[in-house]
């Protein structure tokens, strides 16, 4: 099994970086390159994801000047880098508690706690807090390959799949592009399905 | 296909993200060793006062006031969240036509928020490619960089003084005259009593709490407006406010309020309120005055030995130059108090030590110039200028006047100009026949009328042709009038940067938005109380500034290095080095006077303290002897009548004070038949303008659905079906708002406020951010500036009368939008 979790890291690894910055020209090469682009329809195949894979291939194939870069990274920038609950904030303190909060709270807090306790530290040029989608899909992608299923089931019941829902419809209400509405889409689908089968398995 | 399966293909595809590398990292020696919790409280300061802070993992945890802060403000509870609220700048960004098309963008869609985040190398080359544009293109008359503002606290990282140094030494630009605060009342008073007295200090508290009989509350709401500071604010005033209420309590003083509203300190002291129309407190001073002169209790002496032209005032009081004799029963058909009443206040004020506390809300209207000089008038004609607990003060209610200076030497600060016998790399000092200076708040005037040329203070102005605006620790979509007039006005420019904490409307309403960090999230240095200058603070770094945000300091050094002229910039010292330079410079000017310990000492405390200071009178000296100690009126004495002003030949503003209609007035006066109602934007009480109405957790302490609240009579409510709570839509032919009703038997009929500072937050007729850049677009938090009128004062002072405003309101019943005013950029539809 611990080989097929590379898999699921790899999957973890790959929705993290989308989240995590605009997408340059270097992440689209890969992006389209044959290995990637095998990926994404072997990801196409399981028929959660199969409609929202097709939605970012097509999106990624379009890309084909700096200035569609440039769209791309202002939709990016509206959704993620600015603003709060009404824009899409990728924190998972702007949408776990009532009200909303200050940043870098409690749900900052602990994340730094579970990175430490798993020595581990967000590198030095993300300059973002602990509980940004992008962090926390990189640690579930670790505990892939380092806990166990209970802790893995855990994790991402607390920190993922008690906000996920709210997100991914703020992506989708304030993102006029659909690049972004498609990966939010998927990797909610994507955590059901692991959440599915931590339950199964654990 | 089961899992396994899936997985299985998955891995048979060799990829592996790589561009995209993680966000995660081993964790390292350092922060292994990084102590957990900080245990150790650090000091620093702000406008909102000085505090102790400590932090939790790198992040600020808890904030209690200084220790000798015995009145700290309620607003330390919103400290956290000027660090921590989403709506931080968090990356240089610039908006994408711009970034596309440079200075042919299309400007209709600046406001659209249509942003991408770039590198700082990106941000600051296009920064200095466009001014190189607009100094080769059209010359310094093109650029303005001088309209400024409240900054943050630090005399090191002074945004100001930064931003300006910096551009200075590209190239030469537009500056201001003035300010939002008190535009008309600096400008005035300097011909009246000899200098601009809104900014100096003034007699001390302790002296007028012994000496005065009656305290005269004119406009003035010191309870509310002295919980914020120029520095980093004592509160010291508040023990005498509080000695005041007992004095009040014990009958030994009388507090009249004069204002339309019950103020905060009015209810605080428990103090006597005359009501007065709003916009009509001239009248009641020329009534006032006309009861002191025709019942003798005019100071004859005084106005013989301290003041010029009374006997040019006399005929225009009692009617002979124009018909209308200023009698108690004229004032009160204009200003609605009571004949009696006004009589009565008379023989109060000329019956004992009377001490005058003007406001500065009453200089901020059409003719705001008036009321400050004929209440100078008043004082004059009592005969207490330059005694303790008598005459007249213009500033009690702000930054701690009043308390008693230590009379130690304040610390400079970080350099605004270039360096003696430096040039700037454009140096052209063509302005093509305008004006390097222009009245604070007529730039929007500029913008949208190039060539023209006005009247201001004895001088014409030429309004430049600006191209270009440079910000930095400002947000003038607050404090200027008429959003939709700046709307057009901004499509006018090629270019807009601004440098912000923040994602204000001015942010959005620009090219370039550069983050700087708060005051937490570096080190500076500042005096504690403005005018008490009680001691020295350290402003000690909290935490690294937040995502890609940097310093002041950092920021234009790095944009100097684009010029090659970093180490000019810096004099080649660092933050720390220029800390130690502020400081040592200032213990040598206070040696052998006040004892200070060595740099690393004083930081290491966080403090130095000053000591108390000795009590004083304004004008004493004056008082004494007037040809030793002149003012710096052109005659050395006090002017009821200036031969200068005379001569400029204005209509709006003549050789003595007078009463002049409004443009716009309420109770009866023009434009009431349309709208009736009169909005006041005053100073906010939970808030430094529109610092801290992003603090996110303290801001919803205070409003209403999520809206500035409105606070409006109860009849009136009534009348238009609006109960406490509601959402309130107020509007008139300049723009509409909508705001949170707070109903209140504090506010008479006819009157509304909404303080200023309230973030403004347009959405179009969808309920669409994008659609708030439309002309005409409702503000969904309520800024009052969305309705208020840009004009000038008058020809002396040009400046801004946000307090001449009409309005009406009514009970909102369209679908609500989300506010806009917090969110930064959103995408929009191309």
């Amino acid at each position: 099994m611990s080989e097929l979790n590379q898999a699921r890291n790899r999957v973890y690894q790959l929705l993290s970086a989308l989240f995590a910055k605009e997408i340059d020209p270097n992440l689209r090469h890969e992006l389209i390159s044959q290995p990637a682009q095998d990926f994404w329809q072997q990801l196409a195949t399981q028929s959660a994801f199969s409609a929202d894979v097709k939605v970012i291939q097509e999106a990624l194939s379009t890309l084909t000047s700096q200035a569609d870069l440039l769209e791309l990274a202002a939709d990016y920038c509206g959704l993620f880098l600015v603003g709060s609950k009404h824009s899409a904030s990728p924190y998972a303190s702007l949408y776990t508690s009532e009200s909303e909060t200050t940043i870098f709270g409690e749900e900052h807090q602990q994340m730094m706690n579970y990175l430490r306790e798993h020595q581990l530290q967000l590198t030095s040029d993300f300059a973002e807090p602990a509980d940004h989608i992008a962090v926390i899909l990189a640690y579930a992608g670790h505990l892939s390959l380092n806990a166990s299923e209970q802790e893995q089931l855990q994790f991402l019941q607390r920190y993922l799949a008690s906000w996920i829902e709210p997100f991914v419809n703020q992506v989708i209400k304030t993102d006029q592009g659909r690049f972004y509405s498609a990966l939010a889409r998927l990797t909610s689908a994507w955590l059901s399905s692991e959440i599915h089968w931590l339950e199964t398995a654990s | 296909m089961n899992r396994r399966d899936f997985l299985k293909g998955l891995l048979s595809t060799s990829y592996v993200v790589i561009s995209g590398a993680s966000v995660l990292a081993p964790l390292s020696a350092l922060a292994k060793s990084a102590a957990r919790i900080n245990d150790d409280w650090l000091t620093t300061g702000s406008h909102f006062g000085a505090f102790k802070i400590k932090r939790k993992n790198g992040v600020i945890d808890q904030v209690k006031p200084f220790d000798s802060d015995k009145y700290p403000t309620d607003m330390i509870n919103g400290i956290r969240g000027l660090v921590y609220n989403p709506s931080r700048v968090r990356y240089p960004m610039v908006r994408l036509d711009f970034l596309l098309k440079g200075h042919q963008s299309d400007t209709t869609k600046r406001g659209d928020f249509r942003f991408v985040r770039v590198t700082w190398d990106k941000a600051l080359g296009l920064f200095k490619d466009s001014l190189d544009q607009i100094q080769t293109n059209y010359g310094p008359s093109a650029l303005h960089a001088g309209q400024t503002g409240w900054r943050a606290t630090g005399q090191l990282h002074s945004s100001t003084s930064h931003m300006q140094r910096a551009v200075g030494m590209h190239g030469n630009f537009v500056k201001k005259i003035g300010d939002y605060s008190t535009g008309a009342g600096q400008t005035i008073l300097p011909y009246i009593l000899g200098s601009t007295e809104v900014y100096a200090q003034g007699t001390s508290w302790p002296l007028i709490l012994e000496q005065s009989k009656t305290i005269i509350l004119w406009a003035n709401d010191p309870y509310k407006n002295l919980q914020v500071g120029w520095n980093a604010e004592t509160h010291e005033a508040y023990e005498y406010l509080a000695q005041l209420k007992q004095l009040v309590k014990a009958g030994k003083i009388r507090v009249i309020s004069i204002d339309p509203v019950a103020t905060k300190t009015q209810n605080y002291l428990g103090c006597e309120q005359i009501y007065v129309n709003p916009q009509t407190d001239v009248p009641l001073m020329l009534a006032i005055a006309h009861e002191l002169y025709t019942n003798d209790l005019h100071d004859k002496e005084f106005i013989e030995g301290y003041s010029l032209g009374f006997e040019r005032f006399v005929p225009y009081l009692m009617g002979t130059d124009d018909g209308v004799e200023k009698t108690a029963k004229w004032a009160a058909a204009i200003t609605g108090v009571n004949e009696e009443v006004i009589k009565d206040l008379a023989a109060t004020m000329a019956g004992g030590r009377t001490q005058m506390l003007m406001g500065w809300c009453i200089q901020r209207q059409q003719h705001g110039e008036q009321p400050y000089w004929m209440a100078a008038v008043l004082a004059t004609m009592l005969g207490q200028i330059g005694l303790p607990g008598g005459g007249i003060s213009y500033g009690h209610h702000y930054s701690g006047i009043g308390v008693p200076s230590s009379g130690a030497a304040a610390p400079g600060g970080f350099p605004r100009n270039l360096d003696e016998g430096k040039k700037p790399l454009f140096d052209n000092n063509d302005f093509k026949g305008a004006s390097k200076t222009i009245p604070v708040a007529r730039w929007i005037d500029a913008i949208l009328e190039p060539g023209k040329v006005i009247d201001a203070n004895g001088a014409k102005v030429t309004y430049p042709d600006i191209k270009m605006m440079v910000f930095s620790g400002n947000n003038p979509w607050n404090h200027h009038q008429d959003r939709n007039r700046m709307k057009l006005a901004f499509q006018k420019l090629e270019c807009v940067v601004t440098v912000d904490i923040n994602w204000t409307a001015t942010c959005r309403f620009s090219d370039i938005v550069l983050p700087a960090c708060t005051t937490l999230e570096r080190n500076d240095i500042d005096i504690y109380g403005s005018y008490a200058n009680r001691g020295l603070l350290a402003m000690q770094k909290m935490v690294e500034p937040l995502f890609d945000s940097l310093s002041d300091f950092e920021i234009f050094t790095r944009f100097a290095a684009l010029l090659g002229r970093e180490k000019e910039y810096t004099r080649g010292m660092t933050e720390f080095d220029w800390l130690k330079k502020l400081y040592n410079d200032c213990k040598s000017a206070n040696d052998g006077k006040f004892k200070m310990p060595e740099f690393e000492q004083f930081w290491q405390d966080g403090y130095v303290h000053f000591g108390k200071g000795k009590v004083w009178t304004r004008h004493a000296d004056f008082r004494a002897d007037p040809e030793i100690n002149p003012l710096g009126t052109p005659s050395g004495l006090i002017e009821i009548f200036s031969r200068k002003i005379d001569r400029y030949n204005y209509d709006d503003c003549k050789g003595h004070p007078m009463w002049m209609e409004k443009s716009e007035r309420s109770h009866g006066g023009p434009g009431s038949d349309k709208y009736p109602v009169w909005m006041q934007s005053c100073h906010p009480d939970k808030r430094l303008h529109s610092q801290m109405c992003e603090s996110q957790e303290y801001r919803e302490t205070y409003t209403v659905k999520g809206r500035e609240p409105v606070y409006l009579n109860p009849v009136d409510a009534q009348d238009r079906g609006i109960k406490d709570g509601d959402i309130v839509r107020v509007f008139n032919d300049r723009g509409q708002l909508l705001a949170g009703a707070v109903v209140s038997d504090h506010f008479p009929r006819g009157v509304i406020r909404i303080e200023e500072g309230a973030w403004y937050g347009p959405v179009g007729d969808d309920g669409s951010v994008a659609g708030g850049a439309n002309i005409g677009a409702i503000c969904s938090y309520g800024d009052p500036n969305t309705l208020t009128q840009d004009i000038g004062t008058s020809k002396l002072a040009q400046a801004c009368s946000a307090y001449t405003c009409l309005v009406n309101y009514e009970k909102f019943r369209g679908k609500v939008p989300s506010v806009s005013s917090f969110n930064g950029p959103i995408e929009v539809k191309l």
